[in-house]
């Protein structure tokens, strides 16, 4: 099967330590979502699963094979930094990532001719890239990266410019493709997205793990510790249970407050300060932190740690 | 080996589809043409300097009337006024200058003087006039000593000298003017289009990272089949157009004869307007060069060498920079061989097998220039000729090593604009 295996990989360049002793593995039919801040080292892996850079040390496997010219053409890699060809055609520009791909012209054309008609893009076939919107060419990018049905998809931030509309004609072709067995990697900062999409997160930074599993499983290794609360009046009860270090609020707004309840503070607290305060609770609910609250506490966790040693390693994109 | 050729193709059809590539195929050898044909004409103008009116104070009343300008531009007047008025007349403009002829002047005791608001200077207004001074001054010596005119006559008659050059296959008759004018085409031509096209090279790859397709590209290719794809893809486009351009300049050399004559007077040759073109020809020491095909080979191969030298290392210039204009510092050491190399053009036109034309042409980044030119002028020995291509060969193959490991570095490098230092530095990551 398609398995993407990470294996203690390890990327230095110059003083920067981009990657370090990095081990993952992706799953056929799954999605794994890549996550971190910029500079974590995101891309670096990126390029070395794609074979455009070498790793130092480790390695990493595809299919039980190192990865190599070959495994390139069975990968279809959307970078975060879309380009084409501003002068050449849609359908030549497809025709010749197809042919770098290894795919012989004739399937390749049909290709082509289903994936623009799929998108709602057949009409561009002859334009140059430059008369296209940027929603337009972030989909004729994406129907580049998958059109010769690679066995491994990376996807970063496929949705960025994209309007609801076409955001979920795109998020239906990816659940599509999984569904089909595809070993795809998605990588973003939108947590929302990684949420709805991601069977499986990978959370680096500073070029090392700090989180890794089933996105339910490390959910729940957080534990239900944060309060939803939907209300109308003041927030200003949120003051006193802040300043007494029992809560830190993540999300603050007019009628809606994510608060971390710390040093085992129990959610009766929060209601009854509540209570005391607001016109009226329309919700109020503990649950599992959100995929944003992960991501914030477990990289500030790790970087307070390495804030104290000295400033030698730094985050290389 | 199969993805270049896919990524040479690509870069082939596009850029032969543009209408810039029809345009200077086409329009190229016509827009050559007309350069040096203004080139001609600028400095026949400067060297003729057009008509001029000198006022001359005769002291020796001999002079004078018998100074005359054979091709016309110079006209004599003789005037009796002192010379502080003939100063003024010349520079309010009503003359181009005054000439003193001292009494001494016949018997070489004194010299004459010109006085001109221009000064002196190394020009063939200078070097015209002293030989019509002169002329007209020996002239009378011989007079003053009763020698016939005849006499004179005979010592003016003209005495030509005809060049021809030597070689193995015996003496061929083409004059080498012909060759060394065909020779600096060709020099002329390797220059621009190893500029040309290395810079279309630099330009593809800088736009290629600009665009940021490259890390689509190099997610299907290696970087080095991608950069040879590159240069091989634009290189076949130049071959192409090269190909093209030697056969016109073939047919131009055949042609050379019928060229020559229209910018020939007979009268000035001393032949009857009814002359025929290869009288004419023959008056000048003109023949139609005899080119060997050889020299097209060579002109083709030395193209394409110093193409593919050139354009390699533009293109690992090209990598590490992200504008244009951040190319430029880094391109000076490159293009220091291009330029010396026609510097010394005319110096190796002019001695074809002097060391200095020896040692450029087997130098390797100096060597295609003047090694066309001495093709076309000489027979290169053997020797020569193989030392130089496998220098050459040699040395694109290390700057193919070198561009590529500064060119899969540099195409995914954005930010701060690396100095050589870190360009160099760059070669040895794994």
């Amino acid at each position: 099967m398609h398995t993407l295996q990470v294996q203690g990989v390890t990327k230095q360049y110059e003083k920067v330590l981009a990657v370090n002793n990095v081990s993952f593995e992706a799953q056929p039919g799954r999605i794994l979502g890549l996550l971190g801040p910029n500079g974590a080292g995101k891309t670096t892996s990126i390029r070395m699963i794609t074979y455009i850079t070498i790793p130092d040390s480790g390695q990493i496997l595809f299919g039980g094979q190192k990865v190599s010219p070959k495994s390139q053409e069975i990968m279809g890699y959307l970078p975060e930094e879309r380009g084409l060809y501003k002068k050449m055609k849609v359908g030549e520009q497809l025709m010749y990532f197809a042919e770098l791909k290894g795919m012989p012209k004739s399937e390749a054309r049909d290709a082509i001719k289903y994936w623009l008609d799929r998108m709602g893009a057949l009409d561009w076939v002859s334009k140059e890239t430059n008369e296209l919107s940027k929603g337009m060419q972030q989909k004729i990018q994406f129907i580049a990266t998958i059109l010769h049905d690679p066995k491994l998809l990376i996807l970063d931030e496929p949705f960025g410019g994209l309007d609801p509309i076409n955001s979920d004609l795109l998020q239906d072709v990816i659940l599509e493709l999984k569904d089909s067995g595809r070993t795809i990697l998605f990588a973003s900062h939108r947590m929302e997205q990684v949420e709805q999409l991601c069977d499986d997160i990978c959370l680096v930074s500073r070029g090392e793990i700090v989180v890794n599993g089933a996105l339910n499983e490390v959910k729940k290794r957080y534990g239900k510790n944060t309060v939803m609360i939907d209300f109308e009046g003041s927030d200003a009860f949120l003051d006193p249970l802040e300043a007494a270090g029992d809560v830190r609020v993540n999300v603050r707004s007019t009628r809606h407050a994510e608060i971390r309840l710390l040093n085992d503070t129990p959610s009766k607290k929060v209601l009854q300060a509540a209570l005391e305060h607001v016109s009226d609770i329309t919700r109020f609910e503990l649950v599992e932190p959100p995929m944003r609250e992960i991501f914030v506490t477990a990289v500030t966790e790790q970087q307070g740690e390495q804030a104290l040693e000295p400033q030698t390693e730094g985050g290389a994109a | 080996m199969n993805k270049t050729f896919i990524v040479a193709k690509n870069e082939f059809m596009k850029r032969v589809k543009t209408k810039w590539f029809i345009f200077t195929t086409l329009l190229g050898p016509i827009v050559l043409v007309g350069f040096f044909t203004v080139i001609g004409f600028v400095s026949a103008s400067a060297i003729e300097g057009g008509e001029s009116t000198i006022v001359v104070l005769d002291e020796t009343d001999r002079i004078a009337e018998n100074l005359s300008d054979p091709e016309g531009d110079m006209t004599f007047t003789v005037s009796d006024a002192d010379e502080e008025t003939l100063r003024q007349q010349v520079l309010d403009g009503e003359y181009n200058g005054y000439l003193v002829l001292p009494a001494g002047l016949i018997t070489g005791d004194e010299g004459a003087r010109y006085y001109s608001t221009e000064g002196g200077g190394v020009s063939s207004f200078n070097f015209d006039l002293r030989s019509i001074i002169r002329n007209t001054v020996r002239q009378l010596r011989l007079e003053d000593q009763n020698v016939p005119s005849e006499v004179f006559e005979i010592i003016n008659a003209g005495v030509s000298l005809d060049t021809i050059k030597l070689s193995e296959e015996g003496e061929e008759q083409g004059s080498s003017a012909a060759y060394a004018i065909v020779g600096g085409i060709m020099g002329f031509l390797i220059y621009l289009t190893m500029l040309i096209y290395g810079s279309v090279v630099m330009q593809g790859v800088i736009q290629e990272k600009m665009n940021r397709v490259v890390e689509v590209i190099v997610s299907s290719v290696r970087p080095f089949d991608l950069l040879m794809g590159k240069v091989l893809g634009i290189g076949a486009m130049g071959l192409v157009q090269m190909t093209f351009w030697a056969g016109l300049i073939a047919a131009g050399t055949l042609g050379s004869g019928a060229i020559i004559s229209l910018f020939i007077d007979p009268a000035n040759m001393d032949l009857p307007d009814t002359a025929t073109q290869a009288e004419v020809l023959d008056a000048v020491g003109f023949q139609v060069p005899e080119l060997g095909p050889e020299v097209f080979i060579f002109f083709v191969i030395y193209f394409l060498l110093g193409y593919l030298l050139y354009s390699t290392l533009f293109a690992g210039i090209g990598s590490a920079v992200e504008q244009q204009q951040d190319a430029q510092s880094l391109m000076v050491p490159v293009m220091m061989p291009i330029i010396i190399s026609i510097v010394f053009l005319q110096a190796v036109i002019e001695a074809p097998n002097s060391g200095l034309s020896v040692a450029l042409s087997l130098i390797p980044f100096t060597a295609p220039i003047p090694m066309v030119v001495r093709v076309a002028m000489i027979d290169v020995p053997l020797w020569q000729m193989a030392a130089s291509l496998s220098l050459l060969i040699g040395t694109f193959v290390g700057a193919v090593w070198v561009s590529s490991r500064i060119y899969r570095v540099g195409i995914l490098s954005y930010g701060k604009k690396p100095s050589l230092k870190e360009i160099i530095k760059w070669m040895r990551y794994a």
